[in-house]
């Protein structure tokens, strides 16, 4: 292989400088003449009531007020803002039971903030006003903050479409038994010598991702629904609110902003129905909401809080002889993506291990608390949390050593993966596992920490994990790219992939310029208009770079060879006797018979007609390459976690020292964004295993939905930190590329619940390990730390 | 609303503005000035990406402080720090070390910086942590953001020195 110019360097952020200076548009930085300022009338009454009357007279009497609307002033079509729901086909989506049942004012109130009106003014301070203003009679009804309540037979229903208000539960036409996996689990318990089995509970984490969510929409005079959005997913966002206005897709735009972070929170629609519907109201104006922060809170989705039950039987020398499991996810309000959160929580436990046999049920249940959605890792930390901690359980009881077991039981190249469907492409574990005990000193602080003194102990753990790079086979997989030649032969990339900070569209256009061989200056992407760059799923399941890069790699790979083919024709030669360096076209070993791209690319469009021969003065047409492509694998990446910390039995306050973890990545397209994608991914695992949860009290109404209150770790909270890469190379991976955006959040969970376990001998099954949870259990036990 | 004339210096210019009473810092910025690279993270002063830098080069959360009462005063905001077309070496330092991902709490956290660097020119790594606080990142981790701080640190005192 020649040597790689750009892939592999840690080369300047595409967008950084913008944002260093703070001149990067956000949503809410959009100002358009005119502008309009919209308000969602929420109820904050009731986490459950019927809305008997509404009555926006006064609302709509205020000077300043533009419109206001209510439930029957908009669409009545029902929709679902996830959009997940889109990528499976109409038959899986039929098996699975994928409903659209929200209304974008709603006369059944399922959350509290859930939103029943909508005001547009002159002002925010108007619209704030006027809302005020609202009149609402409420039929207050029975809150159900657990699956056993709203699950009730007397329970009110959510939905007509899933009784019972069970939302989801693996189909037994999909899952015979409503259950995945294989063998004969009750047949492998009788044979085991030990059997383990507990309940664990994993929390509603919020995203929070920095930039609150805002939107700008304008129905313009030549009748085209403009939204401008930091949505995460722009392609299909842009299908679904076609269809729920029932407009052409040719006139609705939806303009991707730069996006303040997602991690899930993005993934689908958030109030893109909302301000489209208000834009429709008031042709011709733009009307723009900008969210408090309190309000994001509770409308964008977080993550399902789980109730996941776990038994698992082992022969002595430690060999996995069954897992039997179940996780019933606690839904919040609406539907959303239902069938799939459930499902992956066990795809990432079928995934891992070699178990003998294997049974997964998934169930999920309306809630009257906010949506839960994507967030990242979506399942995969709240299995890790249990399965590693099971796992942890057994090796003390067999007196096995924890990381030796995992090196030796983890699946491995060749293995089903995770939907058990397709192989590991590559694996590279256990090198992430030697090089992470390595660094932080495993072998000797385990042992160190197994014998200590005094109220406070330090403990070291370990955890491990896989993910994948997309979402094929499960659901839909695929990118469209376009590439073109400029006149001076620079390129324009025209692809739908959204950077959600992470960086994607600087390691995309490193692919790009790569496999072009340009330098990156003469490399541009054109992203976020969504009818104006092709198709894309958009950013979630760890996909860009692998889909979205390979998509990029061979719409280059033909671009180069259109160029290479007009060079041949002049030249004289075959394809294959060319080569390119610094845009000079030559013969290899005779780099005097040369033709330069610039002169090839720009007589393709200023296709003149030499007077002396009477002829074009090159080949008419401006180079261009199209590809749609479909991956056929979905090469999951490995890693490994160790996290050392000390707990303070007297205060329960936990304090992290140290934080290693290697991943298996393939390849890393740049390096600092990969690690930076390790090591803000260990912040959210960290803070989810520690200190986040969204807390509501028994009327359903939000505790602590601010900052102030919700907990997360800051910088110097933070334990030392470091990532290491590990590069193998995947075979089908673009230059040997696995995905790295999710990752980082899963094994930092199972590490520091199994570090606290060494530390203080207590396993924690309720997430998050609070200190007042640890006081708790150690009082509970009547343990002393002397 | 009562309404009050003011003249605030925004990056070295004058404003001659009328502000309602109860505008905070951050509104008047964004909205009345048409500055959007000061950012709403929370308006409850919890998580300083409104953050802007006074004239004693302490950083304020501009959501938490009223308009009104900046009449005279000299501000600088994260686009104000650029010296004709050269960065200031934080934002330089930020860019060197990839310290900002999805960006948002970028323009408070360099502003951030400069005010804790102008304090404490050679901080320790502990230091910079705690000067931090108050400012979050959902997604760097802190880790680059901390070693940008360093360099640009090391680097001043090079320029200074
Ligand atoms: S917006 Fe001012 S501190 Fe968050
Ligand atoms: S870079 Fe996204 S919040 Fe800091």
């Amino acid at each position: 292989m020649t040597e790689l110019k750009t892939v592999g360097k840690s080369i300047e952020r595409v967008d950084i400088k913008a944002k260093v200076l703070g001149t990067a548009v956000y949503a809410a930085d959009i100002k358009l003449p005119g502008m309009l300022h919209g308000k969602i009338v929420r109820c904050f009454e009731h986490a459950h009531a019927k809305v008997v009357h509404l009555d926006l007279s006064a609302a709509a009497a205020v000077p300043g007020v533009v419109k206001v609307l209510g439930p029957k002033d908009v669409t009545s079509k029902t929709y679902n803002q996830s959009v997940i729901d889109l990528m499976a086909s109409k038959t899986e989506g039929a098996m699975l039971g994928d409903i659209e049942e929200q209304h974008i004012f709603t006369e059944h109130v399922k959350f509290w903030g859930d939103g029943i009106a909508g005001i547009i003014a002159v002002s925010e301070e108007v619209a704030e006003r006027a809302a005020k203003l609202v009149r609402v009679e409420y039929e207050p009804l029975p809150v159900y903050i657990t699956p056993e309540e709203s699950g009730h037979p007397e329970a009110v229903q959510f939905t007509p479409h899933k009784p019972g208000n069970r939302a989801f539960q693996l189909p037994e036409e999909m899952f015979p038994g409503n259950a995945l996996g294989w063998g004969d689990v009750d047949k492998a318990f009788e044979e085991a010598d030990l059997v383990i089995e507990d309940t664990f509970y994993t929390p509603k984490q919020k995203q929070c991702q920095m930039e609150p969510n805002s939107y700008v929409a304008l129905y313009d005079d030549s009748n085209r629904l403009n939204c401008w959005t930091s949505g995460q997913m722009p392609k299909l966002v842009h299908e679904k609110i076609a269809r729920l206005f029932d407009l052409p897709m040719s006139r609705v735009t939806i303009h991707q902003t730069v996006v303040g972070g997602g991690f899930g929170a993005r993934l689908g629609m958030v109030l893109e129905p909302e301000i489209c519907a208000m834009a429709l109201a008031v042709p011709g104006r733009p009307v723009k909401i900008q969210q408090p922060r309190e309000e994001d809170w509770l409308t964008s989705p977080s993550r399902h809080p789980a109730r996941y039950w776990m038994k698992i039987g082992f022969r002595k020398d430690g060999t996995p002889l069954a897992v039997d499991a179940k996780s019933v996810n606690f839904k919040g309000g609406y539907y959303l993506d239902g069938s799939a959160l459930a499902s992956t929580t066990g795809f990432w436990l079928q995934g891992m291990y070699k178990f003998e046999n294997l049974r997964y049920k998934g169930e999920s249940y309306f809630t009257n608390q906010p949506v839960c959605g994507a967030f990242r890792g979506y399942g995969n930390p709240q299995t890790n949390f249990v399965l590693e901690q099971m796992i942890e359980r057994a090796c003390v009881q067999l007196d096995l050593d924890p990381l030796e077991w995992r090196r030796k039981w983890h699946k491995e190249t060749g293995d089903m993966s995770w939907l058990n469907a397709t192989p590991y492409t590559s694996c590279a574990l256990n090198d992430c596992l030697d090089r992470g005990a390595e660094v932080i000193g495993w072998a000797q602080k385990r042992k160190k920490y197994a014998n200590q003194t005094g109220p406070k102990r330090r403990g070291i753990g370990v955890a491990v994990g896989n993910h994948t790079s997309g979402a094929f086979p499960m659901i839909l997989e695929h990118t469209t790219c376009t590439v073109r030649l400029n006149e001076d032969a620079s390129a324009t990339v025209l692809v739908a992939c959204s950077d959600m900070g992470q960086g994607a569209h600087t390691s995309l256009t490193q692919i790009a310029a790569e496999t072009l061989g340009w330098p990156i200056e003469d490399v541009r992407l054109e992203t976020g208009d969504s009818d104006a760059n092709g198709f894309d799923i958009g950013a979630h399941a760890s996909r860009t770079l692998y889909v979205g890069g390979a998509a990029i790699m061979k719409a280059c790979q033909d671009a180069r060879g259109q160029l290479l083919d007009r060079a041949a024709r002049i030249l004289k030669v075959n394809r294959d006797e060319l080569d390119i360096d610094n845009k000079t076209i030559f013969v290899e070993g005779e780099p005097e018979r040369s033709v330069s791209a610039v002169d090839i690319c720009r007589t393709g469009i200023y296709n003149f007609i030499d007077h002396a021969t009477g002829l074009p003065e090159g080949e008419l047409g401006q180079i261009q390459a199209y590809v749609s492509y479909k991956p056929d694998q979905n090469s999951p990446p490995f890693f490994a976690t160790f996290v050392e910390l000390e707990v303070d039995t007297e205060t329960g306050e936990v304090e992290l020292l140290e934080l290693v973890s290697s991943h298996d990545i393939g390849k890393a397209i740049h390096p600092a964004i990969c690690e930076g994608q390790m090591e803000g991914g260990a912040q959210q695992g960290l803070g989810m295993v520690l200190t986040e949860e969204m807390y509501f009290d028994e009327r359903g109404f939000a505790i602590n939905n601010s900052f102030t209150d919700y907990k997360m770790l800051g910088a110097s909270d933070m334990p030392k930190m470091t990532s290491i890469l590990v590069e193998n190379g995947d075979p089908y991976g673009p230059f040997g590329a696995k995905s790295v955006g999710e990752a980082g959040v899963v094994t930092p969970v199972g590490a520091t619940a199994n570090a606290i376990y060494q530390a203080t001998g207590i396993q924690f099954t309720q997430g998050p390990i609070t200190p007042e949870k640890i006081l708790h259990e150690i009082r509970k036990r009547g343990l002393t730390y002397d | 609303m009562s309404k009050h004339m003011i003249t605030l210096n925004v990056n070295g210019e004058d404003h001659d503005i009328v502000v309602a009473s109860n505008k905070t810092l951050l509104e008047v910025l964004r909205e009345q000035l048409n500055m959007p690279d000061t950012k709403y993270g929370c308006g409850t002063g919890e998580c300083g990406a409104c953050s802007v830098l006074l004239e004693d080069n302490s950083a304020i959360n501009s959501c938490l402080t009223l308009a009104a009462t900046m009449d005279g005063k000299k501000i600088t905001t994260a686009s104000g720090l650029e010296k004709g077309d050269k960065l200031h070496p934080v934002q330089q330092a930020f860019i060197d070390h990839a310290a900002v991902q999805c960006g948002f709490c970028t323009p408070g956290m360099v502003v951030k910086s400069v005010s804790l660097l102008a304090k404490n020119p050679r901080p320790t790594e502990q230091e910079i942590r705690e000067g931090l606080e108050g400012s979050i990142c959902r997604c760097t981790g802190y880790v680059k953001i901390v070693n940008a701080v360093e360099a640009a640190s090391k680097a001043m005192a090079g320029t200074a020195g």
